[in-house]
C-alpha cells in the first residue's frame, strides 16, 4: 500500500514540502537574492511585515475584500447561470461551452484583455461608455474603479467554475421533491428557496470553502491590472510578498510575508471549515 | 559465438569512433547562451553578435527574458552559481553595482573603454575594472511632432509646453499635448526629466551619485523641497487643471505612452532615443517621418539643460569556464569594432552606438546624429539611478509618493511630499 502512494508522496515532498521548508527557513534569515548571506536573524522579517502600515491597513483589508466580494459575486453569477443552463433550450450545448470559455483562458491573458478593454485611450469599453455619454472614469488609475475591475476580472474567471459544479449538482437532484412542490402549487421562487437551494447547500458550501482559500492568494489579475497601484492602494497579500521577494529581491522578507499569509489563511480556513460543518448540520 | 563476439566488438569500435568524432566536432564549435530583454535596440545589437558568431564559428543560443522577471531570474542564476544557463547577459546600470561581484572583468575586450566619460562606473568591480561591454548609450529625449510644431516654436520651458499643448488641443489638432510613462520604473519619462531640469534631485547634493559623498551629506532627501513641489505641481496641473496629459497617465508605462504618441494622439513625449526607430517606422506608427527631437523644456528653477545618459551592456558571469569567457569576449570585441553594424543599429533604432569611435564617423555623415549628439552630449548629465542595494525599493517609495500627490488635491501636495521624506531617507544606505 505504501509503495502505491510512494510516487505521489515523492512528488508532494519534492515540490511542496521541501520548498515550503526552504521558504520558511529563508524567512528567518538575511536572504537577499543579490547577496544570500543567509545569516540567522530570527523573527526580524516577521516583525517588519507586521509593523508595516501598508501590510496592516491596505494589504490585508484589500485581500479580504477581494476574497469576500469575488466569492459572493462569482457564486451568485455561477448559480444564476447554472439555473439557466439547467433548462432545455435550443443551442444549450453551445451556450454551455461558450460560458465555460473564461475558465479555459489563463488569468494573465484575461487580465491583459480587461486592462486593454478599459484602457483610457484605446479601450473598447471606455470608448463605448464615452459614446453613450457616461462620465470619464479612471478605471485603472483610481483606487475604487481599479479595485472593482480586479473583482470583475476575478468573477469573470471564476463564475464558470461555480456554474459547472452547481450545474452538475442540479442535474443530480432527485425529481420527487420538485414534483411534490408542483402538486402543492408552489411558486418558482418558493421552490427555489425552499427546495433547490437547501439541496444544493452542501455543494455550494464546499465550493465557497475551496474558492475562498484560493481567492486569498490571487496574484495574476492584480499584478497585470494595477500592479497594486495607484500608490499601493490595490495591493493584496500575494502582490506584497512578490514585490518584496522579486522586485526588491529580499527573498527573506518575501518568504516571511508569504509565511504570515499562510498562517492567516490557516486560521481563516479553520474558521470557514467550522462554519461549513455548522451549516451542514443545520441543513440536515 | 566467435562471429557474434567479433560483430559486437566491431559495432562497439564503430560507436566509440563516432562518439570520439562527434566530441571533437562539439569541441570545435563553442556554444554561447545569450540572455537578454527583447528591446528594439538590444535586438539590433544581437543581430550584430549573430553576424560575428557565424564568422567565429560560435553557436549563439538566444534566450529573450521578459523585463518583469529579468532581474530576479538573472540575480538568482548568478547568486546560485549556475553555469548552464547564460554565458552573456544583458546588464543595466540600475543594478550593475548589485551584480558586479558575480561578473567577470571585461577590461580586455577590444575598445571596451571607448565610451562617454563616467559611463562604465556603475559597472565597476572592487578593483575598478568594468564588468560590462556597452550595447548602447540609453538616454531620454524630448520628441515633438514636426507637422504640428515648427522647430522655432518647440517649447523651451514648462510654461511653453503647456501653452503650445493647449493651443494644439483647442485647434483640435491633437487630443493630448504631452504623454509619457509615469508608473513605477517609468518615472524618467515624466517626474524625473522635469525634476532634473528644475535644478532638483532625489537626494542632496544635487546630481551626486558617489555613495561616500552621499553618506557624508547624510542622504538627505529633497522630496519636500520647493523645486520638488514645483515639479509635482506642474504634473498635477498637466493632469487635472491644464489637462494637457491624460488623467490616466499615472498608470502608464512607456509602452502605453509610446502607443498614444505613435497613434498621433499627442504632440510631445519623452522616451528613450532608442524608440526613434519605432516612431519613424510606418508599419508601427501613424506619425512616421513627422518626429523631431529637442532639448527638455526647462522648469522655473532650472540652471540649464540636463540629460541622463547611461549604458546598457553585456556582461559575462564569472562562473562560466575560461574557454567560454574567452569566446564571449572575442565576440563582444568584434561587435565593439563593427562600425557598419553599429551604424545600422543607430539607423534602425535611434540608439547611440556603443563605441564612441563610431560617433566620430557619424559626425561626418549624418546630420540627424549630429543633432541628437548635440542634445544628449553637449549638456550637463546625471546618472538615472542611485547605486545602492535598496535603490529599487526606494525608487518605488518615491514613485508611490509622487503618484499619491497626483491623485490627491493640489493643496495636499506639500504634505504628501513631506510624508515621503522619512521613508526615502530610510531607504538609503545606513
Amino acid at each position: 500500500m505504501l509503495l502505491l502512494v510512494a510516487p505521489a508522496a515523492l512528488v508532494l515532498v519534492c515540490f511542496q514540502i521541501i520548498p515550503i521548508f526552504i521558504g520558511m527557513n529563508a524567512s528567518f534569515r538575511d536572504w537577499s537574492l543579490v547577496n544570500p548571506a543567509k545569516t540567522w536573524i530570527g523573527l526580524k522579517h516577521y516583525r517588519d511585515v507586521l509593523s508595516d502600515p501598508v501590510f496592516l491597513y491596505t494589504v490585508l483589508p484589500n485581500t479580504f475584500m477581494l476574497m469576500v466580494s469575488s466569492v459572493v459575486l462569482s457564486l451568485a453569477s455561477g448559480l444564476g447561470l447554472a439555473l439557466l443552463l439547467n433548462k432545455p433550450f435550443f443551442g444549450r450545448p453551445v451556450v454551455r461551452t461558450v460560458i465555460l470559455l473564461p475558465l479555459t483562458v489563463a488569468p494573465v491573458i484575461t487580465a491583459t484583455m480587461i486592462r486593454w478593454s478599459f484602457n483610457d485611450q484605446f479601450g473598447v469599453i471606455t470608448n463605448l461608455l464615452s459614446v453613450l455619454g457616461f462620465p470619464e472614469i479612471g478605471w485603472l488609475s483610481d483606487k475604487w474603479p481599479s479595485f472593482s475591475l480586479i473583482i470583475l476580472t476575478d468573477v469573470w474567471i471564476w463564475a464558470p467554475w461555480f456554474t459547472i459544479i452547481i450545474l452538475a449538482a442540479l442535474q443530480g437532484l432527485p425529481r420527487e421533491p420538485f414534483e411534490a412542490a408542483q402538486i402543492d402549487a408552489s411558486g418558482k421562487w418558493r421552490t427555489f428557496t425552499h427546495i433547490t437551494l437547501p439541496m444544493l447547500k452542501p455543494v455550494i458550501i464546499v465550493c465557497v470553502l475551496i474558492r475562498s482559500i484560493d481567492a486569498f492568494r490571487t496574484f495574476d489579475q492584480v499584478w497585470i491590472l494595477t500592479g497594486g497601484g495607484p500608490a499601493r492602494e490595490t495591493e493584496v497579500f500575494s502582490v506584497y510578498a512578490y514585490v518584496e521577494a522579486f522586485v526588491h529581491l529580499d527573498y527573506g522578507k518575501g518568504a516571511a510575508a508569504a509565511g504570515l499569509g499562510a498562517l492567516i489563511m490557516l486560521v481563516v480556513g479553520i474558521g470557514l471549515y467550522k462554519l461549513v460543518n455548522r451549516l451542514m448540520e443545520v441543513s440536515r | 559465438m566467435r562471429i557474434l563476439s567479433r560483430s559486437v566488438a566491431r559495432v562497439l569500435l564503430l560507436a566509440s569512433s563516432l562518439t570520439a568524432l562527434s566530441a571533437v566536432g562539439a569541441r570545435a564549435e563553442t556554444t554561447l547562451n545569450l540572455c537578454y530583454m527583447n528591446h528594439p535596440v538590444i535586438a539590433a545589437n544581437v543581430t550584430i553578435l549573430e553576424k560575428w558568431a557565424k564568422e567565429q564559428g560560435v553557436t549563439l543560443n538566444k534566450t529573450p527574458v521578459s523585463y518583469s522577471v529579468y532581474l530576479p531570474k538573472i540575480t538568482q542564476m548568478l547568486s546560485a552559481g549556475a553555469t548552464d544557463q547564460c554565458d552573456i547577459i544583458w546588464n543595466n546600470d540600475d543594478w550593475g553595482q548589485d551584480l558586479e561581484g558575480y561578473l567577470a572583468s571585461v577590461e580586455d575586450v577590444t575598445e571596451v573603454r571607448n565610451v562617454a566619460e563616467g559611463q562604465l562606473e556603475p559597472f565597476h568591480n572592487k578593483e575598478g575594472q568594468t564588468t560590462a561591454v556597452p550595447i548602447v548609450t540609453t538616454a531620454g529625449i524630448f520628441f515633438y511632432r514636426t507637422d504640428l510644431v515648427p522647430e522655432d516654436q518647440v517649447p523651451k520651458t514648462w510654461d511653453q509646453l503647456v501653452s503650445v499643448s493647449k493651443k494644439l488641443q483647442e485647434e483640435d489638432k491633437v487630443r493630448w499635448g504631452y504623454v509619457g510613462g509615469m508608473s513605477y520604473t517609468n518615472t524618467f519619462f515624466s517626474f524625473w526629466w522635469t525634476l532634473w531640469n528644475n535644478n532638483c534631485d532625489i537626494y542632496e547634493p544635487l546630481y551626486e551619485r558617489d555613495n561616500v559623498k552621499m553618506g557624508e551629506a547624510g542622504w538627505k532627501p529633497m522630496t519636500a523641497s520647493a523645486c520638488q513641489k514645483e515639479t509635482a505641481e506642474f504634473w498635477w496641473d498637466a493632469l487635472h487643471a491644464n489637462k494637457i496629459s491624460p488623467p490616466g497617465m499615472t498608470t502608464y508605462s512607456r509602452d502605453e505612452a509610446n502607443a498614444i504618441f505613435q497613434a498621433g494622439d499627442a504632440a510631445f513625449t519623452v522616451a528613450d532615443t532608442t524608440f526613434l526607430g519605432n516612431f519613424n517606422n510606418p508599419d508601427k506608427s501613424k506619425i512616421a517621418g513627422k518626429v523631431g527631437i529637442a532639448t527638455f523644456p526647462q522648469g522655473p528653477n532650472s540652471s540649464g539643460h540636463r540629460n541622463w545618459i547611461d549604458i546598457w551592456g553585456w556582461s559575462i558571469p564569472k562562473v562560466i569556464d575560461a574557454e567560454k569567457q574567452a569566446a564571449a569576449k572575442k565576440l563582444l570585441g568584434a561587435m565593439m569594432t563593427d562600425v557598419d553594424g553599429q551604424i545600422e543599429q543607430w539607423h534602425l533604432t535611434g540608439g547611440p552606438p556603443p563605441n564612441t569611435k563610431v560617433w566620430k564617423v557619424l559626425d561626418e555623415q549624418d546630420p540627424n546624429w549630429v543633432k541628437m549628439s548635440k542634445i544628449l552630449f553637449d549638456s550637463a548629465h546625471v546618472h538615472d539611478a542611485y547605486y545602492f542595494r535598496n535603490w529599487a525599493a526606494t525608487h518605488k517609495v518615491y514613485s508611490d509618493v509622487m503618484i499619491r500627490a497626483m491623485k490627491g488635491s493640489r493643496e495636499d501636495i506639500q504634505a504628501t511630499l513631506e510624508a515621503g521624506v522619512q521613508p526615502i531617507h530610510d531607504g538609503a544606505p545606513k
